[in-house]
């Protein structure tokens, strides 16, 4: 009974969110159904929109399963955006700069992505360790100062900028990555094909749920994250397995950034990070920080996103997907909160009740 | 207008907005949330003011409409999280992902006419040279601050209500012994913030713009938590961080047309590097509000 | 308002007493927290309720002040039965309490707190001359500029005394007002008490354990234990010696008698006790000192020793440091002065996993807010601090995580479906299992054990009153720490008296004097 109206609550909030949207839609004059149709087309019609919707999950992925990893210490880091960013600029200047074999200089920046979000997400925590600073608005304001530092790279011709061809204008995007540098694909167009970024973004969920589930560092980290008091009387060090927390999960969206960068873009330029750490937070919010249940979700998000391209073509503006995203979100969240909240009033009105009746006799 | 004139009131045209925006998001750090929805607040303030403009056909109106987008995304913040508490952080940033997604669909799926209200010079005063013009001659509704603030001021820490708020914000437990219900406080204040960005919003777009255009708050919302963090919770430091914030972007603009080279990227990161520095500073000293960010359920300590 | 209700009430409020409550019962589920408990407290007089820690004080009062409604009895206000269903009636019946630090926010002012949570207008000049006024009429002078966060201890007191004062409550209700108070500081508030009553004609309870505090401040006494009211007296007519006994009871309570089972009566005999006392010292706690971050003294210069194979029973009326200890010897706290050492070996305090790893093993008393993590299952809980022995290279074998939670639940007798069950689910008494369980699996030089057998039922109490004393049996030094008196003399060889942060007595079980016990957990040195 109680499981049938946790569903029924579910399909209501759901159901509601795609009817504000479906009414947002047609009263702007568009049509719903084929602004769906589109999206269906450029997210799972035949092999090269499967292949870009996997594209876009594989960075949402690794992003969620970061911020799962910090979570589950019970910290808040809010600043993958900008931890993303650092980290592509690293992996791009890497990829640009370092000389040697393609495939090696490839998993160089990859790992330099990942040492690259990890570096600025250890701000945040170290600024935690040391003097106890607020990790969310720490890293927060990190994001924007990583955007101003990219802007800052791809504007200088000495850091990330484009080499000049003479008589065009320089634009501030960096070179493109020579083609042995870049993240293979398997499958061709317009067949089923993606990066094999995907692989890279499964493994390590999957090596992130195991380590979770049956390591001894997750063991300590859900201990630390679900009783701070009795993770310090077992021996846990906090602050330090906190921080690390904090920085591993910047390395996630580092290595996010990474993925990006020598899997699709293959240069980088201002707004890299296209909304892809934000969103990818919200994927782990909707997974409820299980990093298993993340791959679904960072999927659905990846089709959102790919079909959002393909919305262009009925002249739908494309912003639509963020709507779509934020909506789900918070009705995802709704149903849940809204039961807690309900039992604890119940819980409270019953007890006065009875004490009522206590005086009552 | 010499140069400096110039820098100075684009100095103070662009730390307008901020402050309305800033004095509400004051309110809302006072009571406890540390609340990332203000950018939300105050691009729809911005968009919904343009088309209230539009469709009534007055900028005044306009304002209006943009308060009232303000209020709407509070009072949806505000039911998240003050009411079914869920993380306030989440809620903040779905608000400003939603905000930006549906302000620029219907900014392109509909076209606004362009309203800008009226520029009010006062008498005299701004005919006093330099000052004159960089305080005495804006927008009329930039005016309104000068009773704004110190009405501000005074709800935060003279009135019953103010005490009310502080004490929600830094010891919400005690508060609760004392007869207080935080979180409907909490959800007043989050009220008074959006009415306030809304309002900042507003003014931006048919203010000092006088149309909309995608993401036109750009980030402007997040500048003013910085503003609030480097003012060290207080509100005039908060307002002198707006100020100092809104001249390091006139100088942004200015300086290259002035034949000076500053870095622009770093002009436009200072607000958040200056505010984590404060950060820093007042690591110690404990200066903000004690429960900042931290939900409130009853029972629970 | 005050006025107006003597008024109506004229005829008899000289005679009739300013509170009376007749045949309160309150249960707990089965636990009888007061036993048709009658009161009656005269106007103008300062009056004590004395008791230990469960003796029912607390839950007697909150029904008086509308926070607990009583399964029985009635209460009346100046001989007018009166239904207190809700603090706000008691409020309005001039009833107040003084709260423990509760109620106050300390980034705010002075006078912003004495009128936080009233309605109306904030009119700071009149707060402010009232905090004043208060403050000189009862002698509780303070600043009402200044922050509470930068006040001492006793400062906060006053403020909380004047936010009480200010709404010219009839009776006032202090809990255990001095638990956090300087010697002096105790003083000055018990002159402003005496004054309120004398000048003000209010009239006022003092809850309290404290024995040289209800002799010197109260006009009269009442003494509870059990949940039942056992003595009154006219303070004046008693001593600290009388009320000692009263307060811990002449003989040893039915609770003990109805426990010590069979194998229990043997245990604790003479014999037992002397024969432990020649092993090797285990735990040795010197001259430590303590505080809390707020500067609050915890522990000043607590020394105590546990030797091997006995029990050291540390008994003590709640807050005088038995948590500190606690904390001390699970690597939670740290040490200003003193040192702590194990079988002979120093332990740096406040290292996180230092007293653990040099065998200390800790059932602490808040079980399910640090002894456990309520949201992981059975056998995770039962391997906390010790990964090592289920896990190999960084990873915890799920295989022997559960073949060692079989075992421990088969010996250990804890009822639970299965080991991955989540410990919220799990009783108390099987949660506290759970715990000891694993302290115990850790093979310990020293046992802490901390109030083991708070909130348990009786068949629980036995279980692990039993288990604590086999491990003593098997060689492990045990402390326990209890402010139960009657498991301490259930179980300890020998017994010390923790006071104010210190260990102010020693004696050995075959040496325990009731009334001297009681004493010196009342603070006299005996």
């Amino acid at each position: 009974m109680n499981r049938f109206s946790t569903l029924g609550l579910y399909a209501a909030s759901l159901g509601g969110a795609l009817l504000i949207v479906a009414g947002l839609v047609t009263a702007s004059g568009y049509s719903a159904w084929d602004t769906l149709v589109a999206l269906y087309q450029g997210s799972l019609q035949g092999g090269a929109s499967i292949g870009l919707t996997i594209d876009e999950a594989a960075p949402l992925l690794l992003v969620a399963v970061g911020s799962i990893i910090c979570t589950q210490a019970g910290i808040f880091n809010i600043g993958q955006e900008g931890q993303l960013a650092v980290g592509a600029m690293t992996g791009a200047a890497i990829a640009l700069y370092c000389p040697g074999p393609g495939p090696a200089v490839l998993i160089l920046a990859l790992l330099g992505a990942a040492a690259g979000g990890a570096a600025w997400a250890g701000i945040a925590g170290l600024l935690y360790y040391w003097r106890r600073v607020d990790v969310v608005i720490c890293s927060l304001l990190l994001v924007f100062v990583a955007m101003q530092l990219l802007s800052f790279a791809v504007n200088r011709s000495y850091l990330l900028q484009e080499n000049a061809v003479p008589g065009q204008v320089m634009i501030p995007e960096s070179d493109l990555l020579p083609l042995n540098e870049r993240l293979p694909r398997l499958g061709s167009y317009p067949g089923l094909n993606v990066g094999t970024g995907v692989f890279v973004a499964l493994a390590l969920t999957a090596l992130v749920a195991l380590a979770l589930r049956y390591g001894r560092w997750g063991f300590r980290l859900r201990m630390l994250g679900l009783n701070p008091i009795a993770a310090r009387r077992a021996g846990v060090r906090a602050a330090l397995l906190g921080t690390g927390a904090v920085v591993l999960s910047g390395a996630f969206a580092g290595l996010a950034g990474g993925v990006m960068l020598t899997g699709s873009s293959y240069r980088i330029q201002d707004g890299f990070a296209d909304n892809v750490g934000w969103e990818g937070l919200l994927v782990a919010l909707m997974a409820r920080n299980r990093p298993v249940l993340a791959v679904p979700v960072a999927l659905f998000f990846g089709a959102l996103r790919a079909g959002g391209g393909f919305l262009a073509s009925t002249g739908v503006p494309r912003y639509l997907v963020s709507i779509v995203t934020a909506l789900l979100v918070l009705a995802a969240v709704f149903p849940v909160a809204f039961q807690e909240a309900r039992r604890f009033q119940r819980g409270r009105a019953t007890a006065r009740a009875a004490a009522l009746e206590g005086v009552a006799s | 207008m010499n140069d400096l004139e110039l820098i100075a009131s684009s100095a103070v045209r662009l730390s307008l907005p901020l402050a309305f925006a800033a004095a509400g998001e004051y309110v809302a750090e006072r009571a406890g949330t540390l609340n990332i929805s203000v950018e939300a607040m105050m691009l729809g303030g911005a968009f919904c003011a343009v088309t209230g403009a539009s469709i009534t056909g007055s900028a005044s109106l306009g304002l209006l409409a943009g308060i009232a987008a303000g209020l709407l995304v509070a009072f949806v913040h505000g039911t998240f999280s003050h009411r079914l508490a869920v993380n306030t952080y989440v809620v903040g940033l779905t608000l400003n992902v939603l905000v930006l997604g549906l302000t620029s669909f219907l900014a392109e799926s509909a076209k606004a006419t362009g309203h800008q209200v009226d520029v009010l010079r006062i008498p005299l005063l701004a005919d006093v040279p330099t000052l004159g013009p960089v305080l005495f001659a804006h927008r009329w509704p930039a005016f309104l601050l000068v009773g704004i603030v110190p009405l501000v001021w005074w709800l935060v820490h003279r009135s019953r209500w103010g005490l009310e708020i502080r004490a929600s914000g830094e010891s919400p437990q005690s508060a609760d012994v004392s007869g207080i219900d935080v979180n409907r406080r909490r959800r007043q204040a989050l009220l008074v913030c959006g009415l306030l960005a809304g309002l900042g919003g507003a003014y931006l777009a048919v203010g000092e713009v006088g149309s909309f255009n995608q993401d036109m708050t750009a980030g402007r919302g997040y500048i003013v938590i910085a503003a609030v963090i480097f003012g060290g919770w207080t509100l005039r430091g908060t307002l002198a961080g707006c100020l100092l914030f809104g001249a390091t972007d006139a100088l942004r603009l200015a300086l290259p047309a002035l034949g000076y080279a500053l870095n622009p990227q770093l002009l436009i990161s200072a607000p958040y590097l200056l505010a984590l520095i404060a950060m820093l500073v007042f690591a110690k000293s404990r200066q903000g509000p004690a429960a900042l960010g931290t939900p409130f359920i009853r029972g629970i300590t | 308002m005050r006025s107006s209700s003597t008024a109506g009430a004229a005829a008899d409020s000289a005679v009739a007493p300013a509170v009376e409550m007749q045949g309160i019962t309150k249960g707990f589920g089965r636990v009888v927290a007061c036993d048709r408990v009658e009161l009656s407290v005269g106007r103008g007089e300062i009056h004590g309720l004395l008791g230990q820690n469960g003796a029912g004080k607390s839950t007697l009062m909150k029904i008086l002040l509308g926070l607990v409604m009583p399964d029985a009895g009635r209460i009346l206000v100046n001989g007018n039965p009166t239904a207190i269903t809700d603090p706000l009636i008691a409020a309005k019946a001039g009833i107040a309490m003084v709260h423990q630090h509760f109620s106050l926010v300390p980034a705010l002012r002075v006078w912003e707190n004495v009128t936080l949570g009233e309605r109306g207008r904030v009119d700071r000049e009149q707060a402010r001359r009232l905090v004043r006024e208060v403050g000189e009429r009862y002698g509780l002078e303070v600043d009402p500029d200044t922050k509470v966060a930068d006040l001492s201890t006793g400062q906060r007191q006053r403020v909380e005394i004047i936010k009480c004062l200010r709404r010219d409550p009839a009776l006032l209700i202090l809990d255990e007002p001095t638990s956090m108070l300087t010697l002096a500081e105790s003083r000055e508030l018990f002159t402003v008490l005496r004054r309120a009553v004398q000048d003000e004609d209010k009239t006022i309870i003092l809850i309290s354990h404290k024995l040289d505090e209800i002799v010197h401040a109260t006009d009269r006494v009442t003494i509870m234990r059990g949940g039942a009211v056992v003595a009154r007296r006219e303070t004046a007519q008693t001593d600290v010696r009388e009320l000692a006994r009263e307060m811990v009871g002449r003989e040893l309570s039915k609770w003990t008698a109805a426990t010590a089972v069979g194998t229990m009566d043997a245990l604790v005999t003479p014999a037992a006790a002397s024969s432990s006392s020649e092993g090797e010292v285990r735990l040795r706690i010197t001259d430590a000192h303590a505080n809390a971050p707020d500067g609050r003294p915890l522990l000043r210069g607590l020394s105590l020793e546990v030797r091997a194979g006995e029990i050291l029973g540390l008994a003590g009326v709640e807050g005088n440091g038995q948590t500190a200890v606690g904390d001390l010897l699970s690597s939670l706290l740290e040490l200003d002065r003193g040192s702590v050492e194990v079988c002979g070996g120093a332990v740096s305090a406040g290292r996180p996993g230092a007293m653990h790893a040099a065998g200390v093993g800790v059932v602490p008393e808040d079980r399910h807010v640090s002894g456990c993590v309520l949201d992981m299952s059975v056998a995770e809980n039962l391997v906390l601090a010790d990964l090592g022995q289920v896990s190999g290279r960084g990873f915890v074998s799920p295989r022997r995580l559960r073949a060692h939670a079989e075992r421990l639940i088969g010996e250990f007798d804890i009822a639970v479906p299965s080991p991955d069950t989540p410990m919220r689910l799990l009783s108390g008494g099987n949660q506290q299992k759970v715990v000891l369980a694993r302290e115990l699996a850790a093979q310990p030089k020293v046992l802490v054990v901390a109030q083991p057998t708070r909130g348990l039922d009786v068949g629980a109490i036995e279980y692990l009153t039993e288990r604590v004393y086999r491990a003593a049996e098997n060689g492990i030094a045990v402390l326990l720490i209890s402010t139960e008196l009657e498991e301490i003399l259930t179980l300890a060889h020998r017994v010390a008296v923790i006071h104010r942060g210190a260990v102010i007595g020693e004696m050995s079980r075959a040496d325990v004097d009731v009334e001297r016990l009681g004493l010196m957990m009342g603070g006299q040195a005996a």
